[in-house]
């Protein structure tokens, strides 16, 4: 009877002390960064803020979390680790956890700033909590095929226009010898097969689908199926659709399929040496997908930005722009931080990868488009504009 | 009952007594627990129920209705659920039918007519099937399964089938290329599940008393009478529960599911078309949802899936009983 005894005490002794090893745990964590708050109420007094805060701080004393868009995750976890190197004594979080969820998070306040690649809705900005978009990146997004029919080594690309595309997403044009796809491709005219058209589109929810709908939407009023993040695509319901998890799941779809195409990432389907179609722009231009036909599509729309610094940049006019492309923003209160040493701290580091030269090194080499001029100084005039506690930030 | 000797009146007070054997602090840590796990199921529930709330209003039972004509375009606002369910019906169902005599006949062979040096091994094999990750099937299928043998079983599927009337609709065809079809999903699932229901269906087999066997054999009956005629229906309710159990794993599969149906949203209801299921909607769209809508009705299907595994465990409770009724001994799985 002693015996039971013994067990079930044994047994209460170490579910406590599972119980307080979870407490201890947690707390390192989060104790870097309590004695700062303590501190910044004695910056001011002793020396200019930006000075003391510089030289006097520990090594990754200053934790700063983001989380939200996937988008930009390769490029903010490049930066992170790069600006570790700027200023030491900031420790910089970047969560992949979708735009929803980034947007989400900086309203509810969990992390400091947020990734997004959709735009706030009109409830979120009306929801009073300051928050303010910053693009900081642009993407482009590409057509890649799979058809066994052409030599990729000896045959030019593919090219489509506008129009093509979105008949190929509606299902109106179900054959690759399509008059519309024979028409922009004189060349390619003996080769292309009268055989169905598989269409392969993102089945999650992603910045990406949203881009390429905003393309479609703009290239023809035929494109009825809307622009979001996830929308339905009439070439499902007509049985030729397919859609894949992630870049990855699009590119292994379209691969395995022949007689496929799909849209990726312009990075992904470089990095993967993916063939992928040229297309004819507004201007009646063909052009292929570069950084610098989607700057020039960045300096069509540079003064069309909201308020909000938001802008489709889908479909530009100019004769060298790309047309399927948009921005990916980074998500920050304007007036409501209050620990003002990791809100100068996330402003620097916002200002940094928008103007250092090794920042838009790192991202391009990953197949991101850096900001021109024309932008660069409008999302840097509203940087200026953050505020914490009533003062002004640097940007430095 | 230990003693008679005299204790100092102060060692009886009762709080000492409730302790003193260790039966209560027992009583009462099991019934925490089970306490706990009740709560955890209600919890969710609820959850969902709440989360739900605006979307149930909303869209009504439309949201759940069979429908030919399905719209789910979070970007317009439409939100129908029907081709999820019927995605995850068609494809658990099918898995089962394909599973269930596969792993009858493995059980069988293991408990009754596995030579000793064999037995070890292939229950390894089959219990590391299920070990595998499920993301893990859906790579190899993608490059594997589906091209060399989904394409194939398919096309003979279409050829055979497709052109009787009614049952015909299962099977219209042709198969996409690539494999990526409800078919390709319900195949991957009945590898996943086989091992469920083969360990299960083996320990019934070999819970059932040797003198059962022996009373068949003794009455004339032949191996094979044996096994079908006496083994079979005495471990019915146990071989049932097992499906029960592999179902409910199909049932709820993302990974490997998300990776080979194609996730399109078609008009058909063939099994070599693409399909979608409820909890790879869940899985593609929620982390980035469009609307407060398109996040409620994601919740909705949760609870219709919810639900759908209660209402199905309650069935499955139900065909246990029923058939434990029957047979002579209380085996259970």
């Amino acid at each position: 009877m002693n015996k039971k005894l013994s067990v079930s005490m044994f047994v209460l002794i170490v579910a406590a002390m599972l119980l307080s090893a979870c407490g201890t745990a947690a707390t390192p964590t989060a104790a870097p960064v309590v004695p700062l708050t303590g501190n910044d109420s004695s910056v001011p007094t002793s020396a200019p803020a930006s000075a003391a805060t510089a030289t006097a701080l520990p090594a990754g004393s200053v934790t700063i979390n983001g989380a939200g868009s996937t988008f930009q995750q390769p490029a903010m976890s490049q930066w992170a680790y790069g600006y570790s190197y700027v200023d030491p004594s900031v420790a910089i979080n970047y969560q992949g956890t979708g735009s929803g969820a980034g947007k989400t998070a900086i309203l509810n306040g969990t992390v400091d700033f947020a990734g997004s690649d959709s735009v706030l809705t009109d409830a979120e900005i009306a929801s009073g909590k300051d928050l303010q978009m910053f693009p900081i990146l642009a993407g482009a997004e590409v057509i890649t095929y799979n058809l066994p029919e052409l030599d990729a080594t000896k045959d030019p690309a593919l090219i489509l226009d506008g129009n093509t595309l979105v008949g190929i997403y509606n299902a109106t044009i179900t054959k690759w010898n399509d008059p519309a796809i024979l028409g922009l491709n004189p060349q390619l005219a003996s080769k292309l097969p009268a055989k169905q058209i598989t269409v392969v589109h993102r089945s999650d929810g992603s910045g990406t689908t949203e881009i390429f709908t905003n393309a479609l939407t703009s290239f023809s009023s035929a494109w009825t199926a809307g622009h979001g993040t996830t929308v339905q695509w009439p070439v499902d319901k007509a049985g030729n659709g397919i859609g894949g998890k992630g870049n990855q799941g699009v590119a292994a779809a379209v691969q395995n399929t022949p007689d496929s195409l799909g849209y990726v990432e312009y990075a992904f389907a470089v990095s993967n040496k993916l063939p992928f179609a040229q297309m004819v722009n507004q201007a009646g231009q063909t052009v292929t997908a570069t950084p610098d036909s989607v700057v020039s599509a960045m300096n069509d729309f540079a003064n069309a930005f909201t308020p909000q610094l938001t802008a489709v940049i889908v479909n530009a006019k100019g004769a060298a722009s790309w047309p399927i492309a948009g921005y990916t923003y980074t998500i920050l209160h304007m007036t409501s931080m209050t620990d003002c040493v990791k809100a100068q701290k996330l402003v620097s580091f916002v200002n940094w990868f928008l103007t250092d030269a090794g920042a838009a090194k790192q991202a391009t080499t990953i197949g991101f488009v850096s900001l021109p001029s024309a932008v660069q100084q409008q999302v840097l005039a509203k940087l200026g504009q953050v505020t914490c506690n009533g003062q002004a930030l640097m940007l430095k | 009952m230990q003693s008679t000797k005299a204790i100092p009146r102060s060692s009886y007070s009762p709080l000492r007594r409730a302790f003193k054997h260790g039966d209560r602090p027992w009583q009462g840590l099991i019934v925490l627990v089970s306490i706990l796990v009740l709560l955890l199921v209600l919890g969710i529930g609820w959850k969902l129920w709440q989360g739900s709330a605006q979307a149930r209003s909303a869209l009504g039972w439309k949201f759940i209705l069979p429908t030919l004509d399905a719209n789910w375009n979070p970007a317009l606002d439409q939100f129908q659920a029907w081709p999820f369910i019927y995605g995850t019906l068609i494809t658990s169902l099918a898995a089962i039918v394909l599973a269930v005599p596969i792993s009858l006949g493995v059980a069988v062979f293991l408990a009754e007519l596995c030579p000793a040096w064999l037995r070890l091994p292939l229950n390894w094999m089959v219990e590391l099937l299920a070990a595998i990750p499920s993301v893990v099937y859906g790579l190899w299928g993608i490059f594997v399964f589906l091209p060399r043998v989904v394409v194939p079983f398919g096309e003979a599927l279409f050829s055979v089938l497709g052109h009787i009337p009614l049952l015909g609709i299962l099977f219209t065809g042709p198969i996409p290329l690539s494999g990526s079809s409800r078919l390709a999903a319900a195949m991957i699932l009945t590898i996943m599940i086989i091992p469920t229901i083969t360990a299960v269906t083996r320990d019934v087999l070999l819970a059932i008393p040797n003198s059962q066997r022996e009373a068949g054999l003794a009455l004339g009956a032949t191996r094979w009478e044996t096994i079908w005629q006496v083994l079979l229906p005495y471990g019915l309710s146990g071989i049932l529960g097992a499906a029960i159990l592999g179902l409910g794993r199909a049932l709820g599969e993302t990974m490997a599911v998300t990776m080979v149906i194609g996730n399109s949203i078609e008009s058909s209801p063939s099994l070599l078309k693409p399909g979608y299921t409820m909890a790879s909607i869940i899985a593609n769209e929620f982390s980035e949802t469009v609307s407060g809508l398109h996040t409620q009705a994601l919740i909705e299907i949760g609870l219709v899936l919810f639900a759908m595994t209660l209402i199905l465990n309650l069935f499955a409770r139900l065909l246990v009983w029923r058939a434990a009724r029957r047979t002579p001994q209380e085996v259970r799985a």
